[in-house]
Parts: structure tokens; sequence; C-alpha cells
């Protein structure tokens, strides 16, 4: 008895078993493609309610902060004692005294404050002040209960700096303008615009690393030397009161 | 009345002129820059003092001004020049009451100190040197005649006329 061949044709899409037989290979064929991103999606929707919510982020952050001052601390006391060892200058933060300008001299012949504090609270010639923002000037002068404090924008007014970027030195000059001129010693600056200025870490008359300026202008080509005109972060214009640095003793 | 002068006067002398300098109030200043104090009080008492007179008090004013700045430069020898030329000015010219005049002579006698301090700095200080004309010089200097020309007929005048009376 001759069999016939079964029929194999398109009856086959008919059938319901061929389709699922498909689906299933073609969700194989894509969890392969995509190599489980699907999965992996779906499984991040479900972890979402019990992920580290925003109370453990802040937890993190606060160890975070904790461990940065730790380590400021640990290098703040390095540096001093390696500065001590050094003999070099430092910036002592307890020995500031908090003083209130009492009258203004920030654009006449000469760029000068008046402050509050004097020899009554050991502020003596030469202290460094500061303001929001950086370094404002030195005492010049002081009375029982006032010191005169010279602005770093006085003519003529001389202290030395750096950019600590290139690690050159310069003579920060008063103009008489808003912006002094910090005057280099090396005949080839390296200053770029935006360079921060500071003082010199090896200063011995000034506290280290304070903040002056930033770069704003910088003349390469002139004459002895190069300079640069500094934008001062410090507003002597706008600052109502200042801090006494005193000298290490 | 007299009296009432005299004690207009030193009002004026000791407490206003002084505190005016140290305080240096915001709104009688143009851009920061304070009117010349020094001169505007100089101007009347020498054109009505002898020019031994004008001249030692232009030297103690001078003091007095010089222990309010850093002091590197000094009032005194502009002082000391224009209480001289205002004192034979007086001399010669008894009737110098009119608004206008005080305050021209204040205007060029502000310019005089200006230039005198703008002098004293430049000799003092190299690297003014490289450049003379600063815009910082002739910013302060034409604020301070202008502010000093506005402000000296109304305070000079009063005090001149107040030297008069008495």
């Amino acid at each position: 008895m001759i069999q016939t061949r079964r029929k194999i044709g398109f009856e086959l899409l008919l059938k319901r078993r061929f389709w699922v037989i498909f689906l299933f290979g073609a969700i194989l064929f894509g969890i392969r493609w995509t190599k489980g991103a699907g999965y992996l999606d779906f499984y991040s929707v479900l972890l979402k309610p019990i992920l580290p919510g925003t109370a453990q982020s802040e937890w993190i952050k606060a160890g975070e902060d904790f461990d940065k001052n730790l380590r400021l601390k640990l290098l703040e006391e390095d540096n001093i004692r390696l500065r001590k060892a050094l003999s070099l200058n430092q910036l002592n933060n307890e020995q500031r005294i908090s003083a209130a300008v009492i009258s203004r001299s920030s654009k006449s012949w000469w760029h000068q404050l008046e402050i509050n504090k004097g020899a009554k609270d050991r502020v003596l010639k030469g202290n460094t002040v500061i303001g929001p923002g950086g370094l404002i000037g030195l005492v010049d002068s002081t009375t029982p209960l006032t010191s005169r404090v010279r602005l770093l924008t006085d003519p003529g007014h001389q202290v030395g700096a750096w950019i600590e970027r290139t690690k050159r030195h310069g003579i920060l000059t008063g103009m008489g303008t808003n912006r002094p001129k910090l005057i280099f010693l090396n005949k080839d600056s390296l200053a770029k615009v935006g360079d921060a200025v500071t003082t010199s870490p090896a200063s011995s008359l000034l506290p280290p690393n304070l903040t002056i300026g930033v770069v704003q202008v910088v003349n390469e080509k002139a004459l002895p030397s190069p300079y640069a005109i500094v934008q001062l972060t410090a507003s002597p214009e706008a600052i109502d009161w200042v801090q006494v640095l005193k000298n290490n003793e | 009345m007299n009296r009432n002068n005299n004690e207009l006067l030193i009002f004026i002398s000791i407490i206003f002129l002084p505190a005016c300098i140290i305080a240096s109030p915001d709104w009688l200043n143009i851009n920061g820059i304070s009117p010349c104090w020094p001169v505007i009080w100089l101007l009347p008492f020498s054109l009505k003092n002898r020019p031994l007179r004008a001249a030692l008090v232009a030297i103690l004013l001078g003091i007095f001004v010089d222990s309010f700045t850093i002091g590197d430069v000094s009032y005194i020898p502009s002082l000391l020049t224009l209480s001289l030329i205002w004192s034979q000015y007086g001399l010669h010219n008894k009737k110098i009451e009119l608004f206008l005049s005080i305050g021209l002579m204040a205007i060029f006698g502000t310019a005089f100190v200006c230039v005198s301090i703008w002098v004293q700095k430049i000799i003092l200080y190299d690297f003014l040197r490289n450049n003379w004309f600063h815009s910082w010089s002739l910013y302060v200097l034409i604020s301070k005649v202008i502010v000093t020309g506005l402000v000296a007929p109304f305070f000079s005048s009063w005090l001149l006329l107040s030297y008069k009376k008495n």
C-alpha cells in the first residue's frame, strides 16, 4: 500500500503550536541579542523601593565630609609641623582679631581703612589684614583703639606674591586703581589669564598661601620685566568687617 | 553777635571739618572722592589774615591733615604756598565776598594741592615715573576739583563772612 507523504506547506502557519514555538524562539533571541537588558531593567525597577534612599545617601555624604575634614586636619597639622621644621611663617587660625571698618578711603590719593582695633588688642604694625575673599592690606600704624590699614591698591604699596601654578614670584604693586600690578621677577612669567595669585608659601613677612586675586591681563613683552594685572578677590570698598592676622610671636 | 560767630567758628574748625576729613560722608563725595577740606578751611582764613599768620596756620593744618593719611607724602608744601598767595591776595583785595570767586579760588587751590601730592608720589615711587599720566591720578584730581568747587562756595563763603564779622 502506498502511503502518501504528508503535505508540508502553508498549513503550518495556521497551526497555533507553530506560533507559540516561534514566539518563544524570538523572545530568546531578543534576550540574547540585548544581553538581558529587559531582565536587568525589570530587576532594577523591582529593587527601586529597597535601594539606598535619600537618608542613606546623606549618611554616606556625611561620612565622606567627615573623612575629608579629618584628612584636612591631619594635613594642616602635618603642614604646621613641616613649616616649623623649616622655620617658615605659619598661618595660625587661632590668632585672628575681628575688627569693624570705621573709616574708608579706597579711591583717593591714599587707599586706606581705619579699623576699630588697635594696640590695646595687640594689633601691631605690619600685621596682615584679610577680608572675605582674601588679603586686603597690611597694618600701617596703630593707636590704642584703632589701626590704619594700607590697602594693596595704594600707590606704591608692594608685597611679595606668586602664582602657584607656575611657581613664579613677583612683586604685587598698588597702582591706585582697583587692580594692582604683579611685576614678575623672571623674564618668562608663564602666567595665563585666570591664574590664582597667592602669598608665597616661603614668605617670611606674610602668612603663606593667602588668596590675593586672579590674573586679568598678562604682558609678557613689558620691559624690564613682564607683568600681570590682578583682580583682587576681596573688595575693600564693600567690606565692613576684617580680620587681623597676628604674626607669630 | 561776636560771641555767636566765635562759637560757630570754633564748632566748624574743631568739630565739623575734622569730622568730615575722618568720616568722609558719602553724601559729600563724588565717585568716592571727598572734597579737599583743608583748602575749604584755609582759603577764608588766609584771605582774612596776614601772610605770617596764614603760613603758620597752614603748616599746623598740614601737620593735622597728614596725621590722617599714610605718611608718605605731605600736604604742607602746597598748603603753605597757597596760604601765602591767598593772604597776599586778601591784603590787596579787601572785598572778596563774591560767591563764584571763592569757588574759583578753591578750585585752583585744590588743583594745586592735588598736583603737589601727585608730583611727590612720582618723586617717591619709581614705578610711577614709567607713565606720568595715570588714569588714577587724573581721576582723583578731576573728581576732587569738581567736588571742592561745588562745596567750597557754601562753606568757605560762610567762614569768610564769619571771620569778617569778628
